[in-house]
């Protein structure tokens, strides 16, 4: 049987063994390849199948006033999200969610087809389209919990709360400058799925709870803040004025009380609003503060005694330097005066002559004991630094300049600051923005304390220059900003804008900065008006405002009347409880008021009460003025009719306009109203904008 | 009855190996299965399994009685058996997955395939027993190729291209070891390379991408695709020691398809590790070792040839399924023998192993 053949065929039957070996080992290599070297790969690969993450956002923390007034809440809201594996039918998944959700059915279904574990579908939805989407429980879409942030009262604070995006982030305001106190840290719930999407029950599903963020006090004082933003908008209204700032500030301490610019933006609809509208001019903005200034240099002045109150100038209406002969603003100048009137009558000869006196290197250690040309530290986003000419470029004309509040640019936070540091004899202090923050138990996480920075003057000096300015309000420029029962210091400031090429003719910065008492100080406040139209100067327009917001905010934080004749204080009436008017007609309310003792003043002519300063159920000395307001509550929920104002004068549309709660902007050069947009007779939300053209 | 004398000439190596491939499947097959069993009984697929494979071991001991060379009479016969089975799969068989390979009997599911491949191995053995030497022109081996080629095209019709693959396989091991000519034979590679265009053209369109996607799976990662990543990332994951029985996150929860029936090598390399699915293709070299040794052994060419057959399908099968499992070799639906579900698979494959001990037991001319 040993055939021929037979050999061949012992012989293949060896090499189809060697070839059968060769195969076994391969394949072990195959897999010693995918075992070991790529195998860890390989395992992320199957837990990533395996784990989604479906993200669970912390509660933001709570912005409160200093009282703890809500400024800004998180309310809890709806998201929808997709886990596209899961999803059965794309197509029809997509079409309902898109019904309810008013989306593109399209785009949709195409996000929802695409190879991804976890996608968002519409973030913060409304509670009906939450429950019309739990109703049908489509495969492979969720909803998790979300917070909206709400802003309780709209307009009020803009610049100073800022806003958030979608994911909960700080965008602007405390709320990007304190975002790491209040954001928290998101937790997640993290489940274990088969490959059809199933759940996998006692499998890995573990919910990592979010932590909450923590709460904010803010130094602001919600009502003072609603006054100031009450006089912003009419002077806004009553000068035409492109822009205004008020700031309000407690010296003592650095905290700011109210700060409000206009034009403004609602926070809650942030996107709706132009950019521009976000800017907070307040520590943004430079502008050439003028007159303002000269309270700063009179300190310095003083400070070094180059110059005593009691000194003689004469001032013939100007003054040489450097061959450039500077003006007083008053016609043939102020003639024979002390020091004192020179400050009253905010003479620019007698500044400039101290000015001078003074010397530069004086004078530059003033300037950077004030904090000028850098930023004040608040906390508070977007802070300018101002411009001070470099000290070893500095001419005496430009000393001269500077002296009175020209050739030198600030912003408004550092020269509320600087009066501040007047105002607190001598110190001045880092304005702060938030007192306090607060976990959710009420644990103190941060607090604030007054932080000197420097000491610019003694406290002789700073006394002397209070004494002075009071008698700018007394007897100078600032008399309007004088109210009755009142100690009030201040300046007055007419500043001419600067464009590319020099000043602007027509474009003026009226503004006023003083405090009140000027004995003991409680308040100082900036007033700034950005190109009034029509008249101009800072003791015209801004000392009013100053004077009426002062009067309101003294009565509010209840500070004793004192009349600096008899320096007797008046007996204090016993405290009484602030009765609601809000809602009764304007003849009832004043009867209620005067009733319960105190002196109702009408702040509008409507019928009805909208708001009422005290708030209802404050604790006030009886015969304080309570402001009642019979203005529908500024940009309040909901939407106006916009009005015709076709053939109107521009005042008559901007009151017209006013009283239904919305601004007016005017464009062109005539006086007649000949198109507005939008048009009357449509729905916009209240605090809009309207454009009117004049011809 | 059996011959003492037979007994002890028994093959107790492929004995033990096969009841060791057989019981590790048996516990694979139920780690697999037992979270989605069709029916109540959590085990379902492991009874039936278990149960199919008790009777195979009955028969085949009962079969040892008769020579195996009894067989070669029936060559033509089962040949003819063969061709009416795949027709009548053609016509009144069960379609799925896209394929027609099932005839319903009763609850038996028999896919004839199976079954068609030991045919092909008995009926070929008999037509080369004949010739073996005398493979030396193209002439001499056309017979062999129409004779092999009628069932592999009825087989590609149905269709399914692993099997008739595993003809092809078949097919070379055998006339390799009948003694072809060496010349004719890389003559016949270098045509069916030439001639694989055309081949080509007549596959079906998932058995192009099926073939392509396996250099790349990434290109089609939830279609095609999908089969080998997850079969990847199960063997992967698995690592050196495996995530325990019962324990395979990617078997389990339904990432990797067919896991008990052919990705189950990729449930070994999941739950036991790179140690275990080395064992198990230790296993299958054990098995495939003495498939070749029994062929050396044979008492004559017929049964050199069958082992030879044998040991050549067999081969075929752990390469492609193993390979396959562990992406590089296409996805063609062969199942790993004696581990993957499938009581056709599962029965031929028994089979096969019977008539190699029945080759083995009669290595030796027996005195009567």
């Amino acid at each position: 049987m040993a055939s021929a053949a037979h050999v061949i065929i012992r012989k293949r039957v060896v090499i189809l063994f060697l070839f059968v070996a060769v195969i076994m080992f391969g394949l072990g290599c195959r897999l010693m390849y995918i075992q070991f070297f790529k195998s860890s790969w390989l395992a992320e690969n199957a837990i990533d199948q395996r784990i989604r993450d479906i993200p669970v956002e912390a509660k933001r923390g709570i912005i409160y006033d200093r009282h703890g007034r809500e400024l800004a809440v998180s309310v809890s809201t709806e998201s929808v999200y997709a886990i596209p594996a899961e999803i059965r039918d794309a197509d029809e998944t997509a079409a309902k969610l898109a019904a309810i959700l008013s989306l593109d059915g399209d785009k949709l279904a195409a996000k929802l087809k695409k190879r991804q574990a976890f996608t968002w579908i519409k973030r913060k939805i409304d509670v009906e389209s939450a429950l019309a989407i739990k109703k049908l429980s489509l495969p492979g879409i969720g909803l998790t919990q979300e917070n909206r942030r709400y802003y309780p009262k709209d307009n009020l604070a803009a610049h100073i709360l800022g806003f958030t995006g979608i994911d909960s982030q700080g965008l602007d305001g405390v709320e990007m400058t304190f975002d790491s106190y209040l954001k928290g840290r998101a937790g997640s719930i993290v489940v274990e799925y088969d490959a059809r999407g199933r759940e996998i029950p006692y499998a890995t599903h573990r919910f990592v709870p979010p932590v909450e963020g923590h709460n904010i006090y803010l130094t602001i004082d919600t009502v003072i803040q609603q006054i100031i933003e009450r006089d912003l908008d009419r002077v806004m209204k009553d000068t035409q004025a492109k822009a205004a700032t008020i700031i309000v500030m407690n010296p003592h301490t650095g905290e700011i009380l109210a700060l409000a610019n206009r034009p403004d933006y609602n926070p809650n609809q942030f996107a709706d609003f132009s950019p521009k509208l976000w800017r907070n001019n307040a520590v943004s903005n430079t502008y050439e503060p003028g007159s303002t200034f000269k309270v700063l240099t009179t300190t310095a002045v003083l400070g070094d005694k180059v110059v005593k109150l009691d000194d003689r100038f004469f001032d013939p209406g100007g003054i040489e330097v450097q061959g450039r002969t500077i003006h007083c603003w008053k016609h043939g100048g102020h003639g024979s005066q002390t020091f004192r009137e020179v400050v009253e009558n905010s003479c620019n000869t007698g500044f400039v002559t101290v000015g001078l006196k003074l010397g530069r290197d004086p004078f530059y250690r003033y300037l950077e004991a004030f904090g000028l040309g850098r930023q004040s530290n608040i906390d508070l986003p977007g802070e300018a630094k101002g411009i001070v000419i470099n000290k070893n470029q500095v001419k005496p004309i430009n000393i001269a300049t500077i002296s009175m509040g020209q050739g030198i640019a600030v912003t408004p936070i550092q020269l509320i600051t600087a009066v501040s540091a007047v105002a607190n004899d001598g110190l001045r202090t880092r304005p702060q923005i938030v007192r306090e923050v607060k976990d959710r138990a009420g644990n103190t996480i941060r607090g604030f304390e007054t932080d000197v920075v420097e000491k610019v003057v003694d406290a002789a000096t700073a006394k002397e220059v209070k004494e002075v300015l009071e008698s700018v309000v007394k007897n100078g420029t600032g008399k309007n900003a004088y109210v009755e029962g009142y100690r009030i210091a201040g300046k007055t400031g007419t500043a001419q804008k600067v464009g590319a090429g020099g000043y602007m003719p027509g474009k003026y910065v009226a503004s006023f900065a003083g405090f009140a008492p000027a004995d003991n100080p409680q308040v100082a406040m900036l007033v700034i008006i950005d190109e009034p139209v029509g008249i101009y100067y800072g003791g015209q327009i801004a000392a009013p405002v100053f004077g009426a917001a002062i009067k309101d905010i003294m009565e509010y934080l209840n500070v004793t009347q004192r009349l600096e004749e008899n320096g007797d204080p008046e007996q204090v009436d016993p405290h009484v409880i602030v009765p609601s008017v809000i809602n009764l007609e304007v003849s009832e309310a004043m009867k209620v008021l005067q009733k319960a003792g105190f002196n109702p003043r009408i702040e509008e002519s409507g019928e009805r009460v909208a708001d009422q300063i005290p708030k209802p159920g404050s604790r006030i000395p009886k015969g304080t003025h309570v402001l009642v307001y019979t203005l529908t509550p500024r940009y309040g929920i909901g939407s106006v009719t916009v009005p015709d104002c076709i053939g109107l004068t521009l005042r008559e549309a901007s009151d017209i306009l006013g009283q239904v709660g919305l601004s007016i902007s005017p464009v062109g050069p005539g006086s007649k109203v000949a198109k507005q947009d939008p048009l009357s007779g449509s729905k916009i939300p209240s605090g809009s904008m309207i454009t009117v053209f004049l011809e | 009855m059996l011959d003492r004398r037979l007994l002890r000439n028994l093959d107790f190596i492929t004995i033990f190996v096969t009841c060791m491939i057989v019981a590790v499947s048996l516990i694979i097959i139920g780690s697999a299965t037992h979270v989605n069993s069709p029916s109540e009984d959590r085990y379902w697929y492991v009874q039936r399994q278990g149960m199919f494979a008790l009777v195979n071991i009955v028969l085949i001991f009962a079969s040892l009685h008769f020579d195996y060379k009894s067989l070669s009479r029936y060559g033509n016969a089962l040949y003819a058996v063969n061709l009416v089975m795949l027709l009548a799969v053609m016509f009144i068989g069960q379609s799925a997955l896209g394929a027609q390979r099932w005839i319903q009997i009763g609850s038996l599911s028999l896919q004839p395939s199976e079954f068609s491949k030991l045919i092909m191995i008995i009926a070929l053995a008999n037509v080369l027993d004949t010739r073996t030497g005398k493979l030396n022109t193209f002439k001499d081996v056309l017979p062999i190729f129409i004779y092999v080629g009628i069932p592999f095209l009825l087989v590609l019709r149905q269709p399914d291209l692993g099997t008739s693959l595993v003809f092809m396989a078949i097919l070379v091991g055998m006339i390799f070891v009948a003694g072809i000519n060496t010349r004719l034979l890389m003559t016949m590679f270098g045509a069916a390379i030439a001639l694989m265009p055309i081949f080509w053209h007549f596959l079906k369109d998932y058995q192009k991408k099926r073939l392509t996607v396996f250099i790349d799976p990434n290109i089609d990662p939830l279609g095609s695709g999908y089969h080998i990543i997850q079969s990847k990332i199960a063997i992967g994951s698995g690592m050196i020691f495996g995530k325990g029985l019962f324990s395979g996150t990617q078997s389990q929860l339904n990432f990797l398809p067919e896991n008990h029936t052919d990705f189950i090598f990729a449930v070994i390399g999941e739950e036991l590790g790179f140690v275990g699915a080395a064992i198990v293709l230790l296993l299958y070299l054990v098995l495939l070792y003495r498939g070749i040794k029994i062929a050396g052994a044979a008492r004559e060419n017929f049964g050199t040839l069958l082992a030879t057959g044998i040991t050549s399908m067999l081969t075929f099968h752990v390469l492609v399924n193993v390979g396959m499992t562990a992406g590089i070799m296409p996805v063609t639906g062969i199942p790993l023998p004696l581990m993957s579900y499938g009581v056709s698979s599962l029965t031929t494959n028994l089979i096969s192993i019977g008539i190699l001990l029945n080759i083995y037991m009669r290595r030796q001319k027996i005195m009567f």
